[in-house]
């Protein structure tokens, strides 16, 4: 008989969401939904009307890990709407600023994913927090990197949270010599400092790899060595930057997107019967608790070729490097190789940076309402924006944004797993749910108000 | 009252000991001089000035990077640059780390402000490296000044050569030599409103603080006020930058400026205090007291 247990909320992600688990008497999960439960802001729907140049800027503000990528996605696809091409150093310091914030992204999320992982050959679990080593030199290294992170995108950008550099048709300011430097010396000192902590952090998962089981709340919990994974496809649209229909080879088509409704989707109504007070912190949800991922998940569904795609570093790597390895343990893998092309990037892009180049394309065009889109690759993966723009104005607004195209794949990913662990596999896609939560309409009873919005 | 002139450690009359320098200057040089000084010495890596604007006598807040730089900002133009319009991007797109900034009392409370509570200003708090203050009475819009100089002086601004207020008197130097004067009467409808509610005539909250009122013609009054100020102040001393004399020596010398001060408060505290009862039954806000 099947049992139904209930992680809410789930921890050491942004944003806010849930896991709703039928498990076997072992406890191993049959099916799992792992849903967003973050109140919708509906940006897509107040875009509507609003200038290209406001939207983009508030679309930002959708998540405060990656603003870089909304912001990019947001403008490019404005740009693709309205054919405007913008010119190459201004280029460059976006993909500066999209490598800045990926490095910074990346080793925000070793922070939120070492407490699950053991210091090699101990049984000690790794508390990012102590003061002890060899973990306190790691944390101040991860912070350093951040630090690096933010400070280049905070010059190429304008700002580290919420960049105010560009704007549709390139960017507002050109970067002195002087900054130009300075970002280079930032990204050589990150350089060293990545491939350190890239090689720590595989070492850590490597150690985590042979393990058997892992302690959660003080019980051995068996590791599959699956965990994991799905057979669902993978999706990326270029390795480092974003591609846009400006592309003369674009890396993404719209044509086979699309998107259904929860409901079509995730489980209906079912009652939490399995509860564990001890599960940390605070345990499950307690018995009887009435669940209905389909009515309270807050995200539509996309698909690609009719199927969820997963999205991220590893459907990079797999797309564009060979990388074969499948499950949690090679989504983290993929992730910390990234570490180091973000500084290489960087200082590409530095070496053929021209600070007396212009940065804003001659003709800006207001648009007559033919549809453009642009993929950032985000640092948890596709970010895609479409738009509109007719006049100046965007008519018509979507954001594709990379967790929400990973919900339901991590959702079927979750099966074969003991419900204890189902948090690391979530973990595994460095979820980012207030990106992914942007569309539906529910009322105070979770009721969806305004089902005809979706499209 | 006794404050007026702000917290301090020395008072000095001074002028810089370069004549290229003192060429151009307003009066003794003291804020183009101490940038100088400091952008060599690594001090700080750029200065935000106010810089040649797009029209003739109408200032651009710029950064000055190099001494050169520096001399194309001499000399007051008494219209409004938006100096702290700068603060943030100087540490961005122009990648400074150690900012050096002039501006007039209410742009050093805008920067002290800006570094305490920095709200939307991540990452300035720190950088700011060297904050010179100007001594301000009033200001005017842009308008202002062409009208007063094209109107009632009957000038031309591009053949303008320097203004000044000083001895009761606003005065215009053409190129070719002639020299207008307007008593301040004509000028005070001309001032910018919000000047009217401005506490602080010597730019109290400066690192170092700058003016030409208490010094004779060519010599600026210096107050040099915080550690940091103090610090550089001393060095470019010892680098023989300054010429100085104990203020107490010069005429008219502090009391001229203490005097100024306490009419400039009292008049506009005057103007503060008078806002709590504009209305019937209604005030205006006082921006120095907490909203109830
Ligand atoms: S009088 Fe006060 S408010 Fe007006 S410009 Fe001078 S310092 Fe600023």
């Amino acid at each position: 008989m099947s049992k139904v247990v209930e992680i809410s909320p789930t921890t050491r992600h942004e944003g806010h969401s849930k896991l709703v688990l039928k498990v076997n008497d072992e406890g191993i999960i049959e099916r799992g939904d792992w849903l967003s439960i973050t109140p919708v802001r509906g940006v897509e729907k107040l875009a509507i009307g609003k200038t290209m140049d406001q939207v983009p800027k508030i679309a930002s503000r959708v998540c405060g890990i990656c603003p870089i990528a909304h912001t990019l996605a947001g403008i490019e696809a404005m740009e693709g709407s309205i054919r405007c091409e913008i010119p190459e150093d201004a280029k460059l310091l976006r993909v500066i600023l999209q490598a800045a914030n990926r490095l910074h992204s990346i080793a925000l999320h070793n922070i939120l994913i070492l407490p699950d992982f053991y210091i090699p050959g101990t049984e000690t679990k790794i508390n990012p927090f102590t003061p002890e080593e060899p973990v306190r030199s790691v944390a101040k290294r991860i912070q350093r990197i951040r630090e690096i992170g933010q400070t280049i995108g905070e010059i190429a950008g304008g700002e580290a949270v919420h960049p105010s550099n560009p704007r549709v048709g390139g960017m507002y300011k050109a970067c002195s010599e002087r900054a130009v430097y300075k970002m280079y010396d930032l990204a050589k000192e990150g350089l060293t400092l990545a491939h350190q902590q890239m090689e720590f952090m595989l070492a850590v998962l490597n150690n985590m790899k042979k393990r058997d089981w892992t302690d959660v709340a003080g019980k051995q919990i068996p590791l599959p060595k699956t965990l994991g994974y799905h057979d669902l496809g993978y999706m990326a649209s270029h390795p480092m930057y974003a591609s846009s229909n400006l592309d003369e080879i674009p890396g993404w088509d719209p044509d086979r997107w699309t998107d259904v409704r929860p409901w079509d989707w995730y489980m209906g109504e079912v009652e939490v019967s399995l509860a564990d007070p001890s599960y940390p912190i605070g345990g499950t949800s307690p018995v009887g608790t009435k669940a209905n991922p389909q009515m309270e998940a807050c995200t539509g569904v996309p698909l690609y070729d009719g199927a969820p795609v997963e999205v991220g570093p590893r459907a990079r790597l797999a797309t564009y490097k060979n990388f074969t390895e499948k499950g949690t343990w090679a989504q983290h893998v993929a992730r910390q190789l990234e570490y180091t092309d973000c500084c290489y990037t960087m200082i590409n892009a530095l070496d053929a940076y021209n600070p007396s180049g212009k940065v804003l394309a001659d003709c800006i065009p207001q648009g007559d309402g033919s549809m453009g889109w642009a993929a950032n690759e985000a640092p948890r993966g596709c970010d895609v924006h479409l738009a509109k723009v007719k006049d100046g104005r965007v008519l018509w607004y979507e954001m594709l944004v990379p967790t929400t195209w990973n919900f339901p794949t991590c959702s079927r990913a979750l099966t074969g797993a003991p419900w204890q662990v189902a948090e690391l596999i979530v973990r595994g896609y460095d979820p980012c749910v207030s990106c992914a939560t942007h569309m539906i309409v529910v009322d105070e009873d979770k009721r969806i108000v305004a089902q005809k919005l979706i499209q | 009252m006794g404050t007026e002139l702000g917290v301090y450690k020395t008072c000095v009359s001074a002028r810089s000991t370069s004549k290229e320098i003192l060429k151009k200057a307003q009066d003794g040089g003291i804020v183009t001089q101490l940038f100088a000084y400091a952008l060599d010495e690594g001090i700080i890596d750029g200065a935000i000035v106010a810089g040649p604007g797009p029209e003739p006598w109408r200032p651009m807040p710029m950064v000055a990077l190099t001494s050169e730089e520096l001399m194309a900002s001499r000399g007051t133009r008494y219209n409004l640059s938006p100096n702290v319009a700068l603060i943030k991007e100087v540490t961005r797109s122009y990648g400074l780390d150690k900012v050096g900034i002039v501006g007039t009392p209410c742009q050093m409370q805008a920067v002290r402000k800006g570094q305490l509570y920095p709200a939307g200003l991540r990452d300035v708090p720190d950088k700011i490296a060297l904050a010179i203050g100007i001594f301000c009475m009033e200001n005017f819009p842009y308008q202002s000044i062409k009208q007063l100089v094209e109107d009632h002086a009957g000038m031309a601004l591009p053949a303008v050569k320097k203004m000044e207020i000083g001895k009761g008197k606003f005065w215009v130097y053409g190129e070719r030599g002639q020299v207008v004067t307007l008593p301040l009467k004509v000028t005070h409808k001309y001032e910018q409103p919000g000047c009217h509610v401005c506490l602080d005539y010597v730019a109290n909250l400066a690192d170092v603080s700058t003016g030409s009122v208490g010094s004779p013609d060519g010599w600026s009054t210096v107050f040099v006020r915080s550690k940091k100020g103090d610090d550089i102040w001393s060095k470019a001393m010892a680098a023989g930058c300054f010429e100085t004399k104990p203020i107490e020596q010069v005429k008219p010398g502090l009391e001229l400026v203490s005097k100024l001060a306490n009419e400039k408060i009292s008049k506009n505290q005057k103007t503060v205090e008078s806002r709590a009862t504009f209305g019937v039954n209604k005030a205006l806000r006082n921006p120095y007291v907490s909203p109830k």
